[in-house]
């Protein structure tokens, strides 16, 4: 497994951390470095623990066992200290919906003893026509820019964001990539976790692959990848009558998956494959429909290391 | 404390901005004043007037004659110290005095604009019904036995008399005040389990707020609505219905201050059991409709079955609401204030540590 990044100070160290809800093991021995500058994400559906795992970073629940160190500081020991320096997005709903943007920024400037004015908070993340606005008024993508300001109101050094794009649109999707990437060039350190495999490839420096409590890999995308494929993936709607034998039997192939009614065949040599694949197709009289060929991703990945899809 | 007044000043804005929030807490107690002081200082169609007589003349008579006629009252003839007796117990609403050399002032007053006959009216200032109505008819009574002179020759003196008993809203005014109180504080559980619900709490809990500062600007808030709730339900009480406030109006704030935090201390005791807001409401329902009807808060606690009496003295607000009619309008004790503010304050620390070892932020 790989470290933090070769130079860059270490600003979270997590080792063997565990949190058990009587036999449901949340987080079951999970360790893990960022660097300063990082942005480190938590990759894995939802129940993985990544969640219990980031709020035990940001002083919101006890861990049972294992040592948890932020900015060189222990979050078991001095929470407050460390709250003083962090900016936490939670998966929140809504934050005083009878409140303007400017109120609610406000508001959270009061709590801290360093912030940065409201304006400046407003300018970077966009949301000038809406400062007089109730946040309750405020779009789905408008609200998580809020929830990264109020984030960001104390120019921390580390910021941890919780599944920001879940439930936002493409557009708004990609425009809170562009603000994370902005703020690594500030050099932040950000700790983000997602269930979105494709958020992962353009946003993360290095990843962890969660599920049921653990962390399975952790690398680069290109190291996660390359760990598990030098294959190519050709994939085509499954074909009844064509069996995964003689699918593996092709030339060229070093493995067969399933993806909702979707065959994988992960091929060294592609025209190889897909010259042996029309062949076998022709000789059952059928034709592969939607065939396509891709280089292998995080989902691939986290297919090979779980026999599971990681989209929902 | 930058944080504490912060916060505070953002509950306000939250809760000035939900107009329906703000309509409750303000006007339900109000309503229930203004219900119940119509149905009790309205009704009787004929209201019964003591008439005293005290010139035994033929004008006096007449005068007589011409309010006998009037079909809304009922004269009673009684002596002045028995009309006046009867009207402290309830017996008539108001007392017509006709005092002696009446006969001889209006027949001077008739030939000299400069003088006036006297007649005194003695009304209660907490009966507003009963009262308007004896002056409505003394005035037009006087009106017609006036007509052709210039200038009125015989005019009413008002004189007031507060009756014994405390009336119907002079007793509604503290215990609704009470219940007001009550439901202020019962009823913050629910902002408090829905900001739990909505993760609020816990992004709040990711600051370096402290836990005081959350609870103590939510406490700070209350607080200030009940000040507003208690002034106005005073200020209606007294401007509108005639209450009488006299007492100790330190005490009473105190009593006020610590019956609000006693009850504030139950609606999280409330917010520390509830885990979604749905459930809160029904606790909060709960709770508050036998504290609102068994407290004593709309009919004296006497007036109760036996049974009920005991449940009604184990409940705090029976309590906080005896210390008030005490303390604002001189009420009858039915215990001791000591008594009251040591239940009070008691069952304030006891819901606090209960709410401080249950609460969860998230």
């Amino acid at each position: 497994m790989s470290n933090a990044r070769a130079g860059a100070e270490t600003v979270i160290s997590v080792e063997d951390l565990r949190k058990w809800y009587g036999e449901v093991r949340a987080v079951d021995g999970v360790s893990f470095d960022v660097g300063r500058g990082e942005v480190f994400g938590l990759l894995g559906p939802n129940g993985a623990g990544k969640t219990t795992t980031v709020e035990m970073l940001e002083g919101l629940r006890e861990p049972d066992s294992g040592s948890l160190q932020v900015l060189g500081i222990d979050v078991a020991r001095d929470p407050g200290a460390l709250k003083e320096r962090i900016g936490v997005a939670l998966q929140t709903a809504q934050l005083y919906p009878m409140l303007t943007v400017t109120e609610v920024l406000e508001l959270f400037r009061s709590f801290y003893r360093r912030s940065l004015p409201s304006e400046q908070l407003i300018e970077f993340l966009d949301l000038g026509e809406r400062r007089n606005g109730r946040t309750s008024e405020l779009s789905g993508g408008q609200r998580q820019r809020l929830a990264v300001a109020l984030a960001l109101v104390n120019d921390p050094e580390v910021v941890f964001l919780d599944e920001p794009t879940t439930g936002l649109d493409p557009a708004a999707r990609r425009a809170l990539w562009e603000l994370v990437k902005r703020l690594q060039e500030q050099g932040k350190t950000i700790l983000l976790t997602t269930h979105y495999m494709e958020e992962a490839e353009v946003l993360c420096d290095r990843l962890a692959i969660m599920d049921h409590g653990r962390v399975l890999e952790m690398g680069t995308v290109n190291e996660l990848v390359g760990r598990h494929f030098q294959e190519r993936t050709v994939f085509f709607s499954a074909i009844p009558g064509l069996s995964d034998e003689r699918l593996a039997g092709l030339a060229d192939v070093t493995g067969v998956k399933h993806d909702e009614g979707e065959v994988l065949l992960y091929s060294r040599d592609v025209p190889a494959t897909i010259g042996a694949l029309l062949a076998a197709t022709e000789s059952i009289g059928a034709e592969p429909e939607n065939l396509g060929v891709r280089r292998a991703t995080l989902e691939d990945v986290f297919l090979d290391l779980t026999g599971r899809a990681l989209r929902d | 404390m930058t944080a504490l007044i912060a916060l505070t000043i953002a509950n306000i804005r939250s809760y000035l901005r939900n107009r329906q929030a703000v309509f409750w807490t303000l006007m339900f107690p109000l309503i229930f004043i203004f219900l119940f002081g119509a149905i009790f200082t309205g009704g009787n169609n004929s209201i019964k007037v003591g008439w005293v007589d005290a010139d035994r003349s033929e004008a006096s008579a007449q005068l007589r004659s011409a309010f006998a006629q009037v079909p809304i009252i009922k004269l009673v003839d009684l002596g002045q110290s028995d009309a006046l007796e009867q009207m402290r117990h309830g017996d008539v609403s108001g007392v017509i005095v006709v005092p002696a050399g009446y006969a001889r002032s209006a027949a001077e007053a008739r030939q000299d604009p400069s003088r006036q006959a006297n007649v005194i009216v003695y009304t209660d200032p907490s009966q507003i019904s009963a009262r308007g109505s004896v002056m409505q008819v003394t005035n037009g009574v006087l009106a017609q036995v006036n007509l052709g002179g210039r200038l009125p020759a015989i005019v009413a003196t008002a004189r007031d008399l507060q009756t014994q008993d405390l009336n119907a809203v002079s007793y509604l005014t503290p215990s609704i005040l009470g219940m007001a109180l009550m439901q202020l504080g019962v009823f913050s559980a629910i902002p408090l389990v829905a900001d739990r619900e909505n993760l609020i709490l816990k992004r709040l809990n990711a600051t370096p707020l402290r836990r005081w500062q959350l609870v103590g600007s939510n406490i700070v808030m209350r607080l200030l609505i009940g000040i507003v709730q208690t002034a106005l339900i005073i200020g209606v009480g007294a401007f509108v219905f005639h209450v009488q406030i006299s007492g100790n109006p330190l005490l009473g704030a105190g009593f006020a201050l610590v019956g609000a935090l006693s009850f504030l201390a139950l609606g999280y005791v409330i917010a520390s059991f509830a885990k979604t807001e749905d459930a809160a409401n029904g606790m909060v329902s709960a709770v508050q409709f036998p504290l609102m009807f068994l407290s004593g808060t709309f009919f004296p606690l006497e007036q109760m079955p036996n049974f009920l009496q005991v449940v009604a003295r184990a409940l705090p607000l029976t309590y906080l609401s005896d210390a008030l009619r005490q303390t604002m309008v001189n009420g009858a004790a039915l215990f001791p204030l000591w008594v009251c503010m040591a239940v009070l304050v008691g069952w304030s620390v006891v819901c606090f540590g209960i709410a401080a070892r249950f609460f969860r932020w998230q």
